[in-house]
């Protein structure tokens, strides 16, 4: 796995990184589960809807490498992102670790140390400020090729859920630095 | 109590109109009153990865105008279900968190209450219309088709949280399936994930996912599947083309309907009323064996 690839530069760093404010925020956003119970029985993995279709994303690699604080090459090469969010690991591991909430933090750190999400996720939240859903209100195809638009439905029409400016600047807040 | 906040979500009434106009036509017709709720938005789910604190914020905040009003919510889609279920749960065992969530809220006027009752379309369907109300309106029986169940993951996980369906013995999605005369039955990974999430960071990949699922419902002799989650509905219906190219498999085809459409199709609704037109999969092929016509 690319991970494991990190020269004695990449580690040091690492280690470095292992007492750092952010690597703390990590342990905050996974209570009350444990990654110290990890016992790398790699239930997680054999469940994991990701691993089926990528073989490198394995989460019970990415709780031992959290672990231990070598974290740069899973933000480096993006590959947190492919995990589903689907809770299967979570289910399975014995030891009530939640592989899942351990790459949702590793997710919202990287975002905090200005690594960039996938694409389409930057435009959800932007859409969520300034729209308030994640994205516009689309035009679909009809089995009689038509386009049908909510109004074409007789569907009431979308309105901004929010209008109030502290919710406008609440979202800006937690997530302006997402596609600013 | 029957008198429910439509909570539509993102997906629903953005793109996945055919769930929205299903729900508005059938439930009012099986007793159950609906109230928009057009001042909820999103629910924050999907951007849980970009910042977990958002997402609480975002859940919290639509909880607690509903816990205003002093209605239900009804929540139409697993993703925002779940959330304001595990929205309440975190926020009952982080004190930190809630006093931060409660000063958000208070910039827009709003005081911190989670506790909304928060019901899933099964839950309205199984548990207060009930199977045997659902039975006795059947005009137009599902007999001989055999469906699927696809309940999508977050019907039944996280499992440490109350969800619509009991995690360990699901049986209220097919009970609901049955008294509308249609056969059900088993096939593997009946709670797995449909892939959606991850179409940000790669489609292809999300496309297999997809694609191994169908092969799964071909494979056990399924005419059939039924999903009620719009994120679900979006990978096996609307992707199902996209994912039979991917994999180049041209027998993944089958016809895909919300639970919803399904019910509304048994009490005697025409495929408009329905949104039927609107699924992209096959339907016709079900429709054709009801004796009901798409087009006229
Ligand atoms: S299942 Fe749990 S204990 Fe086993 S490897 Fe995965 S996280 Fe560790
Ligand atoms: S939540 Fe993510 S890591 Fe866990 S099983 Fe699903 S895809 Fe794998």
């Amino acid at each position: 796995m690319v991970v494991l690839t990190g020269g004695s530069e990449v580690v040091a760093l690492e280690v470095r990184l292992l007492d750092s404010r952010v690597l703390r925020e990590v342990k905050e956003l996974v209570r009350p589960h444990s990654p110290q119970h990890c016992y790398q029985c790699a239930k997680c993995t054999s469940a994991c809807t990701a691993t089926k279709v990528i073989p490198d994303y394995k989460p019970h690699l990415i709780v031992a490498l959290t672990r231990l604080g070598l974290i740069k090459n899973l933000l480096d090469s993006g590959i947190i992102w492919a995990c589903t969010e689907c809770w299967k690991c979570s289910e399975y591991c014995p030891q009530d670790v939640a592989p899942v909430e351990v790459v949702i933090a590793l997710k919202n750190l990287s975002i905090a140390m200005g690594y960039k999400p996938p694409e389409d996720l930057k435009m959800m939240a932007k859409n969520v400020v300034e729209l308030g859903y994640i994205s516009p209100p689309i035009e679909v195809l009809s089995k009689e090729f038509e386009m049908y638009g909510r109004n074409a439905l007789a569907l009431p029409e979308l309105v901004k859920p929010y209008t109030h400016e502290g919710t406008i600047n609440n979202l800006k807040k937690l997530l302006g630095g997402v596609y600013e | 109590m029957s008198k429910f906040l439509l909570f539509l979500g993102c997906t629903i009434p953005t793109k996945q109109y055919s769930y929205e106009i299903s729900v508005r036509n059938v439930l009012p017709k099986l007793g159950v009153e609906l109230v928009d709720f057009a001042e909820a938005g999103c629910c924050g789910f999907p951007l849980k990865g970009l910042n977990r604190r958002a997402w609480v914020y975002m859940s919290a905040r639509i909880l607690s105008i509903a816990s205003k009003k002093g209605l239900p919510i009804l929540a139409l889609c697993n993703g925002c279900d779940t959330s304001l279920r595990k929205i309440k749960d975190i926020l009952k065992h982080d004190e930190a968190l809630r006093k931060e969530i409660a000063d958000l809220l208070s910039n827009e006027g709003i005081k911190l209450d989670v506790s909304a009752e928060v019901y899933h379309t099964l839950e309205i369907l199984h548990d207060f219309v009930g199977v045997e109300k659902i039975k006795s309106m059947v005009r137009r029986s599902l007999k001989g088709i055999r469906i699927a169940s696809y309940p999508g993951c977050h019907m039944i996980r996280p499992s440490d949280i109350p969800h619509p369906e009991d995690p360990a013995e699901p049986r209220k999605y097919d009970a609901v399936l049955n008294a509308l005369g249609a056969e059900v039955g088993y096939y593997p990974d009946r709670g797995g994930c449909c892939g959606a999430t991850m179409l940000p960071y790669s489609a292809r990949h999300a496309l297999l996912i997809a694609a191994s699922k169908i092969k799964t419902f071909k494979e056990y002799g399924f005419d059939a599947v039924s999903t009620s989650c719009p994120y679900c509905m979006e990978m096996i219906d609307g992707k199902q083309d996209a994912a039979r190219t991917e994999v180049g498999d041209e027998s993944i085809s089958i016809p895909v309907f919300y639970l919803t459409q399904l019910v509304g199709l048994a009490i005697g609704l025409e495929p408009k009323e329905l949104g039927l037109n609107l699924n992209i999969s096959p339907v016709e092929e079900v429709l054709e064996k009801l004796g009901v016509s798409l087009y006229e």
